[in-house]
């Protein structure tokens, strides 16, 4: 955990990634979180966060089928690695205790 | 597809996500653009998708895309061009006054060249803009002394001649596309409705004109425009004087018209033509259609012997200038019955700098200033640039340790070469600035100097551009690759110990660029000197007349006004400050004509010869001062005398081979239809000038076809005096305009390219000794500064300032000395060349050389005086403390 950081817009991303599986392609991800998030995402900000999880090795991308739409140009298929896994199960669990700790700590500072 | 194709995204923001993100990204988010730029467009509207696409892509520019500009494997090589630039930025504010030096020196140097090279392009430019200049010639006259075939005419030809030769041309040759002839400068009287003015330099033109030249009428049609008699072609600024904002098409002119080409009546203005160029070889603000000529006097266009006309002709693609030469001796003695005529063509691109021919209708151009301008800009772009090679070479040593340390550190010798010749080219970038800066402030004195309308837009297109920075690049070469080799040839290890290595070699070779550059300044400065001199000596020269406080009244033959010239002379007279009053055709610095003159010779034969004619009126002689030495001169006594006596000047005599001029008088001559006897001789006078000798000259008493009365004043309130003549001829020809000049003035006015001479030189070359001395006074503050210690110890000793002065002064005194030694045969030479271009000319007297090593000498000993005695005085004991 000390070493890779994985921030919260990154941690979505991610997740949006793991989600979608095969249709897991910039434009699709964009689709996807938006219409969860329900706010407008730039493509800049997906695509930074996909290249920086790539390099921590959370994703591994490969060329795709190729459509008119894009004019020719091949998809990348991101597909989250077995670390990316490990790492949100980590993050997920941490997390899963801290909420079941909140009601006690919400005691005590009711006490206060 | 087809929805694809009619629905694009914006191209510019592409380009800059190419530029800007790594390529390995570029095709996955390329596309991904795309798609969703088409999703929007189908969504929400086109527009709308473009803003989008257009944000999203500069949305993109995001670190993590980013190609790694800093990180890439250049980035040591990066930081080493930060450090040479740091270096060189920090060596030129340590260093102010070499830096100053360097820069304004070198900004000196170019922006000499930058302004020659625009008079330069200037005077190459002329005709260039005539579309069909490469097929455009004209013809040009001459007369041989033998009859033999193919001989050449010993004399220049004359550009001017007769009218037959333009359809003989047409008819005998099919090469011959187009000719075009038009008469000599000629004068004219417009006026319309309140409006009268003198219209000088206009031409009568055929029709052609427009077919020939490529000159656009505004209004008017080309083909038709100058067709009819009596019509008349304005330039734009012409027809704006007379009509202002009317159209001046179908206005009439009344005119007197101009004595021998065209009769007086209405002119009808029927085109309307842009100015011509500044930069062609004859101009005009008026023309007149030929067949005015034609209709006024016919009789001329079939008179081989009558001499009024140009003849220019358009050839076609098929014409070789070679084999048309070869035929045109045959032609013109197929054509013209006198064997004595000779013609040959000439270029229209030879026809403003090259032209060897007399009576041009316009200005001609000096190739030979040309190149004496180029050659001066060079030197003294040689002269800053030997500044700069002297000024870092000298400073070697200060840069020697961190030429050590760069080396032990790993620098190889090709990156010190480069950061030193960097270091150059940031001081010419510098200089270049300044010079452009420069240059700009001074344009508008070239103009001045030259009269010649030089601006910097005619250069501003891609070829001057590119050959500006061009010659930046290869000054930057030139000026930074001395020092370039010598700083990076350094031994790290010598260097470092401290021993420093002997540069006797380096100070030779500078000695001997100072020597160089006061060699150039020197030269300069006597080239200076002869100029001046001679040109005083051509304005001082007696020219045989009076020319001082003569007033020359020009009234263009006006036969009105001639019918007046007694009353004239005898109201004006009447004027206490008026001296006397005198008609002729001719005055001194003016136009004449040529006349052909059969005399008696010493054995009683007649015999005919060419020579200048001046049609004076009856006290020509007298009025101007000069000098009979034989017979007399003309008289109310002799009432023959308008008609039967002739004198002539003391050349002519020679001409007809009368050794003693007295010989002739008495002698019977023909001339012109006149006949009878030559009655006196008179001093030969410079009636031109005294680039020429003194011609064969005859002057007959023609009191009905003059052109000037010239009123010799007292020097006295001239402007009232003037204003009086004024009054005078208002009330006996108030049909003329009064327009007067100074005779002296006129005639000075043919040393006009002299004058300009003179100042380019002399601006240039003060320029270029203080450019040498700018240097000069940078080595001598440097060799100061590195004898600090030496002077400290010989005051210490017991040296005073002046032997310390003398010390300091004496090495560059003896280059000085050296430089004018070679700079004094040199000058001699080339100023011997220059003066052969007058026939009166002074002779080089040696004082000139003196006076220029004398002033240099001086000025070198100024500019390091200041240096010297500032180290002189220093006191010993502040410069040897520091050890």
């Amino acid at each position: 955990m000390k070493k890779t950081k994985l921030g919260e817009f990154e941690e979505l991303v991610l997740l949006t990634v793991a989600s979608l599986q095969s249709e897991a392609y910039g434009v699709e991800i964009k689709r996807e979180l938006e219409s969860r998030l329900k706010e407008r995402l730039s493509v800049g900000s997906i695509q930074s966060a996909l290249k920086r999880m790539e390099e921590k090795g959370f994703l591994t991308s490969e060329f795709g089928e190729a459509t008119q739409k894009r004019g020719g140009k091949r998809k990348r298929i991101y597909t989250t690695t077995s670390y990316a896994h490990k790492v949100l199960n980590e993050m997920k669990e941490i997390r899963a205790g801290l909420w079941n700790s909140i009601p006690a700590l919400s005691h005590e500072l009711k006490l206060i | 597809m087809s929805v694809n194709n009619s629905i694009q995204p914006p191209q510019w923001p592409l380009k800059l996500l190419r530029t800007f993100v790594k390529d390995e990204y570029l095709e996955e988010i390329e596309g991904d653009m795309e798609e969703l730029f088409l999703i929007n467009a189908e969504e929400k509207s086109l527009s709308r998708a473009r803003w989008i696409y257009t944000v999203e892509m500069v949305k993109l520019l995001r670190p993590v895309l980013l190609k790694n500009f800093s990180s890439s494997p250049t980035f040591n090589q990066y930081a080493m061009f930060k450090n040479y630039f740091k270096i060189a930025w920090r060596n030129l504010i340590k260093k102010t006054a070499y830096s100053a030096i360097n820069i304004f020196g070198l900004a000196l140097g170019i922006a000499c060249c930058l302004l020659i090279f625009l008079y330069v392009q200037h005077e190459l430019s002329y005709d260039n803009y005539h579309e069909n200049g490469h097929r455009i010639y004209r013809v040009t006259h001459g007369w041989k002394e033998s009859e033999e075939k193919g001989a050449k005419s010993p004399y220049p030809h004359w550009v001017w001649g007769n009218a037959p030769i333009g359809p003989a041309l047409k008819n005998e040759f099919p090469e011959v596309e187009k000719v075009v002839q038009f008469s000599g400068r000629a004068d004219i009287l417009l006026t319309y409705e309140d409006k009268m003015y003198q219209e000088e330099g206009i031409f009568f033109m055929d029709s052609t004109v427009f077919d020939v030249f490529s000159w656009t009428l505004v209004k008017g049609n080309p083909k038709t425009a100058l067709a009819e008699p009596f019509s008349i072609v304005l330039t734009e600024s012409t027809a704006r004087k007379y009509f202002g904002d009317e159209d001046p098409i179908g206005k009439t002119f009344k005119s007197t018209g101009s004595a021998g080409r065209g009769n007086a009546g209405d002119y009808t203005v029927t085109g309307v033509m842009r100015e011509v160029p500044a930069n062609s070889h004859f101009r005009f603000d008026v023309l007149v259609s030929m067949n005015t000529f034609r209709k006024s006097v016919p009789q001329v266009f079939d008179a081989w012997g009558y001499v009024d006309f140009y003849t220019y002709f358009l050839v076609n693609e098929k014409f070789d200038e070679a084999s048309f030469r070869k035929k045109f001796p045959d032609f013109a003695e197929r054509v013209n019955q006198d064997k004595h005529y000779v013609v040959d063509i000439e270029p229209l691109k030879d026809m403003y700098l090259r032209t060897t021919a007399d009576r041009q209708p316009g200005e001609t151009g000096s190739l030979s200033n040309i190149y004496v301008f180029s050659i001066v800009g060079l030197f003294i772009l040689a002269i800053a640039i030997i500044n700069f090679m002297n000024l870092s070479t000298a400073r070697s040593m200060e840069r020697g340790k961190e030429v050590g340390v760069r080396k032990s550190i790993g620098a190889d010798r090709s990156s010190l070469i480069s950061q030193f010749l960097g270091e150059s080219f940031v001081i010419v970038f510098f200089s270049v600035i300044v010079a452009l800066i420069l240059a700009y402030i001074a344009l508008p004195y070239m103009v001045n100097f030259t009269g010649k309308e030089l601006s910097i837009g005619s250069v501003l297109n891609w070829q001057g551009v590119s050959t500006f920075v061009a010659a930046m690049i290869v000054i930057g070469l030139i000026a930074g690759s001395y020092p370039a080799f010598v700083l990076s040839g350094f031994n790290p290890v010598l260097i470092l110990k401290g021993i420093k290595r002997s540069h006797t070699g380096g100070a030779n070779l500078r000695r001997a660029l100072v020597v160089f550059q006061f060699t150039l300044s020197i030269a300069l400065i006597a080239g200076t000197i002869i100029v001046y001199f001679q040109m005083n000596f051509v304005l001082d020269k007696d020219l045989g007349f009076d020319r001082e406080q003569m007033v020359v009244l020009d009234y263009n033959y006006d036969g009105s006004v001639t019918e007046k010239s007694e009353v004239l002379k005898a109201e004006m007279e009447r004027n206490p400050n008026v001296i006397s009053v005198a008609f002729s055709r001719s005055v001194p610095g003016s136009y004449y004509p040529h006349a052909y003159t059969e005399i008696e010779n010493p054995e009683g034969k007649v015999e005919g010869k060419g020579q200048p004619i001046f049609q004076v009126g009856l006290d020509f002689v007298d009025h101007f001062g000069m000098e009979l030495i034989a017979g007399r001169s003309y008289s109310r006594k002799y009432p023959t005398d308008s008609a039967r006596a002739l004198i002539v000047n003391e050349a002519a005599a020679k001409q007809y081979g009368y050794s003693n001029p007295a010989d002739i008088v008495g002698k019977k001559f023909s001339q012109w239809g006149r006949e009878g006897e030559v009655i006196g001789v008179v001093r030969d006078f410079n009636f031109t000038s005294l680039h020429r000798d003194i011609e064969p000259l005859t002057l007959p008493f023609q009191a009905y076809a003059s052109r000037y009365a010239t009123v010799k004043i007292k020097p006295e309130n001239v402007t009232e005096t003037i204003a009086a003549l004024e009054k005078v001829w208002k009330q006996v020809v108030p049909q003329r305009p009064f327009l007067y000049s100074f005779l002296d003035d006129t005639f000075n006015r043919q040393y006009k390219a002299d004058f300009i001479f003179r100042r380019l030189f002399t601006t240039f070359s003060c320029l270029a000794i203080f450019i040498a001395c700018l240097g000069l006074l940078g080595l001598a503050t440097y060799t100061a500064e590195q004898r600090t210690k030496e002077i400290g110890i010989r005051k210490v000793l017991g040296a005073d300032v002046k032997s310390i002065i003398g010390l300091l002064s004496r090495d560059f005194i003896v280059l000085v000395l050296i430089s004018i030694a070679i700079a004094t045969p040199v000058a001699w030479y080339a100023m011997t060349r220059w003066l052969e271009g007058f026939a009166y000319r002074m002779d080089i007297s040696p004082w000139s050389f003196v006076l220029a090593g004398a002033s240099a000498v001086f000025i070198a000993l100024l500019t390091i005086s200041y240096q010297s005695v500032k180290a002189a005085l220093v006191n010993p004991v502040s410069s040897l403390r520091s050890e």
